[in-house]
């Protein structure tokens, strides 16, 4: 029995009936203001009982089948889901992992750039002081070999200079009475030498 | 020129100053045109410009002697330029001077001094030489303003040094 013919019935029974009152001005009456007659309550019964008996009979195994379906479906689901989850969880070790990996790996590269800076700087200052000793140690020796080369363009120039002089004033004082001595000297000296 | 030529020429110059009788003169008077020839830049250009004429230069060399030395030398020396071996006159002169100095038994001696030599300094000079050498000279005097003062004497491979030129690049290479 339906649940709405049962409701019917029951609010009949407790419901007093009521007076035959006037449906509408061209004379329909009705049993009760609110109910329906009974033998269309027992007949739309009948009727609902054997609609919800059919009902059952036939679509409850292809709804049932359809929950199965579904309840399979959302557990297909809930099972992808996990397992999603579980890969994603997976994932997500392995990235923590390689996120590990990559900080460590960041770590020893920076480490490691940071050893070959300290290993660079410190070749290049070895290399500029070693560089900075053979600059000075050349320009002290351009410097001495400098000094050396105008003392001696110096010295060359003095001599020069001093050749030229000594033979202006040579040339100035050899008159004929000097040429006259140098000669007589030779004279002297070679005829003295046998 | 190769010494052979050089020879050559020596050795004619010395027949012809010797047929003709003068060869003391010409062979005094071409030593000292020689010398002449090696202190003159001048003298040098002109003889050996091979652009001037044969005949140009055996004219300046005329200009130069005519008067101051006898035919023969102007004659030879003129011979020597006109044949285009100006150059080589010095030598040949030289090697004509040693070929009269062996031919009277003579070593050339060359003295070179800032001012002229008398003859009595030339005849001492010389006695002194061949006192001091051993050996019979023929003495050649040459006026050389570059050696200042004093003496240089050349014989042979000997030189006797005392000029004052020598004493100034002494000092200036202990300088």
């Amino acid at each position: 029995m339906s649940l709405l013919a049962t409701t019917s019935l029951l609010v009949a029974r407790v419901l007093p009936a009521s007076e035959e009152v006037p449906f509408d001005d061209k004379g329909y009456h009705t049993e009760h203001w609110l109910f329906a007659p009974t033998w269309e309550t027992i007949i739309a019964s009948t009727a609902s009982i054997i609609v919800f008996g059919l009902l059952y009979k036939f679509a409850s195994p292809t709804v049932k089948q359809s929950f199965k379906d579904r309840t399979e479906g959302i557990q297909k689901e809930l099972d992808d889901s996990a397992a999603a989850k579980s890969v994603a969880e997976t994932e997500a070790t392995r990235i923590r992992e390689a996120k590990g990996d990559i900080d460590a790996e960041r770590g020893r590269l920076y480490a490691e750039a940071d050893a070959q800076a300290e290993a660079l700087l410190t070749d290049g200052r070895a290399r500029l002081d070693d560089e900075m000793a053979d600059l000075e140690a050349r320009s002290d020796a351009d410097i001495d070999a400098a000094a050396d080369r105008s003392a001696d363009e110096l010295r060359a120039e003095i001599a020069r200079y001093s050749s030229k002089a000594v033979e202006r004033i040579a040339y100035d004082t050899l008159d004929n009475t000097t040429q006259q001595e140098l000669i007589e000297s030779f004279i002297s000296r070679v005829g003295a030498s046998s | 020129m190769s010494d052979a030529r050089i020879e050559g020429y020596a050795r004619a110059l010395f027949e012809v100053a010797r047929a003709e009788g003068t060869l003391d003169e010409v062979e005094d008077e071409l030593f000292r045109f020689a010398r002449s020839y090696e202190s003159s830049d001048a003298l040098r250009n002109a003889l050996t410009d091979e652009h001037v004429p044969a005949e140009k230069r055996q004219a300046i060399v005329e200009d130069l002697l005519g008067g101051k030395a006898t035919p023969t030398t102007i004659q030879l020396v003129s011979m020597v330029v006109g044949s285009g071996r100006s150059r080589e006159l010095p030598a040949i002169v030289d090697s004509l001077v040693q070929r009269a100095s062996s031919a009277k038994q003579l070593d050339v001696a060359e003295v070179r001094t800032a001012v002229a030599l008398t003859a009595d300094q030339q005849a001492r000079l010389k006695a002194a030489l061949e006192n001091s050498t051993g050996k019979s000279l023929n003495l050649k005097a040459i006026v050389d303003p570059t050696v200042l003062g004093g003496v240089v004497a050349t014989i042979g491979d000997t030189v006797i040094d005392d000029t004052v030129r020598t004493r100034i690049d002494q000092l200036q290479s202990r300088l």
